[in-house]
């Protein structure tokens, strides 16, 4: 049967779409322009009687790639481990819980997300101190020996982060053990497989979109965010954010700072399209190779 | 990028299968305690912090961070100062504002997104620049719309733009219409447009559509989406540092002032007193969707999505 | 059908734009934006300050870093009749980026601004010349804190509080007595290697370099600056903990380095919150270190003129005063605060009002044509040691 659309509701979008045109879009523009700029003098921060590409050339040195691939060695396997942590998690809340408590389970991993940015990671300063009863805990526990040593270290930018991208793990991967998994789940049950099985050929390969996403959402705000690094982090966890705002702040060299941003978003967006490629290979990949399992089986 | 990111992120949001569900079968047993174990675990690393920063409000020292003793001091200077007062005051009403401005916007987006032809060109390039909005590093919405709201205010005459919290309400908007687009978006396209188009077969104007059809079928997307950029406008720093007038200083730009002399615990005292506001507003907002007699589950996770 | 919420499905999209914006405000909030300050070199169009004309106003706009002044103080100035309000900036950019963007209208009277940001002000047409005339009290500043290279005369500017820089080391760690910058970079490289903490500042970085090598930290000699990248980003950049210009006051209680780069009063902080002051040891070194000052000065276009005097004059009281160091912690040049100080069982007061030979020796930064390649090779370092 042929579905027709309501029609008339296409035009309501207009005072969304003039909004976000007239208040983000317009002065945006402005920014791209900068970077085609240059800072004449000192007093001045950007200039664009002469346009030209020198401002990218100048920003793209070894300091800006060097720091670049740090910083994405750090979404990466800050990526990760918000998946390793999450997958459990999110199985547990979509599987396991009591439905009656869900909802407030989603809630509450939420929560933590109304207080302050800053407020909470400073929490972590405090929770991270070597002088600090988590220090004195794990070595009273003979965990550790000697004080806890993170602060100011690439793991406590990297705890940091997986804390502060958790939840965007969490959510998408619930929503899709939750969404797709139960009823293939249980037919697959039913069906006689173990529980392994069924995690493996069933309820993982449901849950590869929510996987995506989740480590989409992580990946790209962590690409951007050093707050958390020159909090927690030293000098090891120097972040590419730190550069970008350094030529808006110090050097006051606003072509150079928009170049940086402008080629920030781009590299981030090109490691986005590596990464979704090589997910889309693997995931033709195990595909084949249980279609053949399962011809094999047949036969 | 934004085909990518769009296609990855309406992944998540396209299966919207009615499944029932029935009673499962509950097994106690090793895995089962291993994730119950990792569960627990995965909330304590969540709430640590938090609790650590409820702990230390009460401290008596002079740094956020020392703590010397047990007490309220920070409790009540903090309510005696009034730079303090007027900034979490602003904060809140700014977020309100926000949150009413980008709702009303994201809503009529959504549902002109969802009910509009996927592929068509229009479509296209509002997805690409809400999408846009949310990839932005804030610095460069910042520097960008200062001077757009003094030229606004000042070039073309528009001296509503000079008031501080309308900067602030229409700014926060900005970052947030996306995202309760998105939102209201994924609600619709999940529910098929027969209950509208019964309506409309059955004569019902525009607007009696509108309002008694598709606004109660959006409507956990649309308090979802609220909820939403209440919270985003609530904990943002650069846009409103730059945008704010006298008078306007929002709560986290004061927190981020401080750290030149040092952070107080009163900030600490603050947060959890904005904290616990901020889930009495959630209550609030669960019992009214209650009332309006949605099912308690629709509540929860309307919740959730905040 | 209809009830059934799909909400969940978007949550993460939602608060992925939450968290990245506040990923990216992070650090950036800080970043001001001194383009403005072109499109108003450019704009002759000052909206024009209302002159004092002895009525003070019911009102008063402070524009200031924050919680920078004692709120006891503010709340007995407004007794007598006007009401101030306050609102906090994070850096100098943002301060400058905000009066450049607004032309005269941001609405602000007393604004705060740092030494080394004045000239760049003063020439933008940004400040208002003051009128010592309603100054009465500027006589109790002591005359160090006059007369700055930044503002000769106090044109534009009375000072607020000052600070310099130095630095503290465990002793346990490092027991040797440090005096010299040149002391400080020596031990970095060997005892201290790897529990080090320098500022998150180009300028104050570079200086432990120039001032160990008898070199003027405000130098523009291309030669110096290659020698300053050489040395920072080759030989010290590895040794380097962290970069972080508010470690100082967690790092001595927590004990997270042992040889940090500080500003004065923030060791003071540190020292004040750890249960082992005596294994601390702060060092105001020579040859020479930066002399930073904030500043009230009168913003152009301020509407608000007689209260903002008022309001300078009354916080130039030596009582007042010092109910501002002790809240804020750095000292605000008013003469006898030291023996004030004393009195009120102040302590570690030498971390607040160094000898008068120290002060003397200091260099105040200057924002000149270095600055940019000052902030290259801070961001080389940082590069390097988290190589």
């Amino acid at each position: 049967m042929a579905r027709r659309k309501v029609n008339g509701y296409a035009a309501i979008g207009f005072p969304t779409w003039a909004y976000v045109v007239f208040f983000f879009i317009v002065p945006l523009a402005l920014v791209l322009w900068y970077s085609f700029g240059y800072k004449p003098d000192l007093f001045t921060a950007h200039a664009n009687d002469i346009l030209s590409f020198d401002r990218y050339a100048e920003a793209l040195d070894a300091t800006f790639v060097g720091t670049f691939w740090n910083t994405l060695r750090i979404g990466v396997i800050g990526t990760l481990l918000c998946l390793i942590i999450a997958l459990p998690f999110a199985y547990w809340l979509a599987v396991k819980m009591n439905p009656k408590w869900r909802p407030l389970a989603l809630a509450l991993v939420l929560v933590p997300f109304w207080t302050n940015f800053l407020v909470r990671t400073l929490g972590w300063q405090i929770v991270l101190s070597p002088r600090g009863f988590l220090s004195d805990a794990l070595q009273n526990l003979g965990i550790i020996h000697g004080r806890l040593d993170i602060l100011y270290t690439q793991s406590a930018v990297q705890l940091g982060v997986v804390y502060n991208y958790l939840p965007l793990m969490i959510l998408p991967l619930y929503v899709a053990i939750d969404r797709a998994g139960r009823p293939l789940r249980e037919a697959s049950a039913d069906l006689g497989a173990n529980r392994w099985k069924t995690l493996f050929t069933v309820t993982l390969p449901l849950a590869v979109p929510g996987i995506a996403s989740g480590c989409l959402l992580v990946f790209i705000p962590l690409m951007g965010d050093y707050i958390t690094a020159s909090v927690l982090g030293g000098a090891q966890g120097n972040m590419i954010g730190q550069l970008v705002a350094s030529q808006f702040n110090t050097a006051q060299n606003w072509a150079l700072g928009s170049a940086m941003a402008v080629l920030l978003m781009v590299f981030t967006a090109a490691a986005v399209i590596v990464f979704g490629a090589a997910g889309l290979i693997i995931r033709s990949l195990v595909r084949r190779s249980r279609r053949v399992q399962l011809q094999g089986g047949a036969a | 990028m934004t085909a990518a990111v769009e296609g990855i992120a309406s992944a998540i949001v396209l299966e919207e299968a009615d499944i029932p569900q029935p009673r499962r079968r509950r097994r106690r047993d090793g895995t089962g305690v291993a994730l119950t174990v990792w569960g627990v675990l995965v909330f304590a690393f969540l709430f640590l912090p938090i609790i650590v920063m409820f702990v230390y409000s009460f401290n008596t020292g002079r740094l956020l961070a020392s703590w010397k003793g047990f007490g309220f001091t920070a409790y009540t200077s903090a309510a005696q100062n009034p730079i303090i007062v007027s900034s979490v005051i602003t904060s809140l009403s700014a977020a309100l504002g926000a949150a009413i401005v980008s709702t009303i916007l994201g809503t009529l987006g959504g549902i002109a997104l969802a009910r509009s032809r996927a592929t068509s060109t229009s479509v296209i390039i509002a997805t690409a620049i809400l999408t846009i909005t949310l990839f932005t590093p804030e610095i460069v919405d910042a520097v960008s719309m200062l001077p757009w709201f003094v030229s606004l205010g000042t070039d073309w005459g528009l001296g509503v733009f000079n008031n501080g919290l309308v900067r602030l309400v229409v700014a926060h908007a900005v970052l947030s219409v996306a995202v309760v687009t998105f939102i209201v978006r994924a609600r619709m396209q999940g529910l098929d447009a027969s209950l509208e188009e019964a309506a409309a077969d059955l004569y019902a104007t525009p607007w009696r559509r509108f309002t008694q059809i598709t606004l109660p079928v959006a409507s956990p997307a649309i308090w979802a989406g609220a909820l939403m950029s209440f919270t985003l406008s609530l904990d943002n720093t650069i846009v409103s540092s730059f945008v704010q007038v006298p008078g306007s200083t929002p709560w986290p730009v004061y927190i981020f002032a401080s750290l030149r002399v040092g952070l107080r615990p009163e900030i600490a005292a603050v947060s959890t007193v904005m904290f616990l506001l901020t889930l009495v507003a959630l209550a609030v907002v669960a019992f009214v969707l209650r009332r309006g007699d949605q099912s308690a589950d629709d509540i929860a996770k309307t919740l959730a999505a905040g | 059908m209809v009830e059934r919420p799909d909400i969940r499905a978007l949550v993460p999209r939602a608060s992925a734009a939450r968290l990245s914006r506040r990923a990216f405000l992070s650090g950036l909030v800080v970043i001001g934006g001194t383009s403005v300050l072109a499109a108003c070199a450019k704009s002759t169009g000052f909206a024009p300050s209302a002159l004092p004309d002895g009525r003070v106003e019911g009102k008063l706009n402070v524009y200031s870093w924050g919680d920078y002044d004692d709120p006891s103080n503010i709340r007995s100035f407004q007794k007598s009749g006007t009401s101030v309000q306050f609102d906090s900036f994070g850096s100098n950019e943002e301060l400058i980026a905000k009066l450049g963007a607004t032309r005269g209208t941001s609405g602000y009277d007393i604004i705060v601004p740092t030494g080394s940001y004045i000239p760049m002000m003063a020439k933008n047409g940004l400040l208002e010349p003051l009128d010592h005339r309603y100054l009465k009290n500027m006589g109790n500043i002591d005359p160090l804190y006059l007369d700055q290279s930044w503002d000769p005369g106090n044109k534009y500017t009375v000072c607020k509080d000052w600070g310099t820089t130095g630095f503290v080391y465990d002793t346990r760690a490092i027991k040797r007595d440090l005096l010299t910058w040149g002391d400080f970079l020596d031990a970095a490289t060997t005892e201290a290697s790897k529990n080090v903490a320098l500022l998150e500042d180009p300028w104050e970085v570079a200086c432990t370099f120039f001032a160990a090598n008898g070199i003027d930290p405000n130098t523009t000699k291309k030669a110096d600056l290659e020698a300053a990248n050489e040395y920072l980003v080759n030989t010290l950049a590895p040794h380097v903990k962290a970069f972080n210009s508010v470690a100082v006051t967690s790092g001595i209680p927590e004990e997270t380095f042992t040889l940090m780069q500080a500003f004065n009063g923030d060791v003071r902080q540190g020292l004040l919150a750890t249960d082992k002051p005596d294994a601390w040891k702060f060092v105001y070194p020579t040859p020479t270190a930066n002399l930073w000052m904030d500043n009230w000065a009168i913003a152009r276009g301020a509407q608000n003129m007689d209260a903002a005097y008022q309001f300078i004059d009354y916080i130039l009281k030596p009582e007042v005063s010092f109910r501002e160091v002790d809240y804020i912690g750095y000292s605000t040049g008013i003469k006898d605060l030291a023996a004030m100080a004393k009195k009120h069982d102040f302590s570690y007061p030498e971390l607040v009002f160094p000898d008068a030979e120290v002060i003397q020796r200091l260099t105040p930064a200057e924002v000149n044509s270095s600055a940019g390649e000052l902030v290259a090779i801070l961001n080389r370092m940082m590069a390097k040691a988290g190589s």
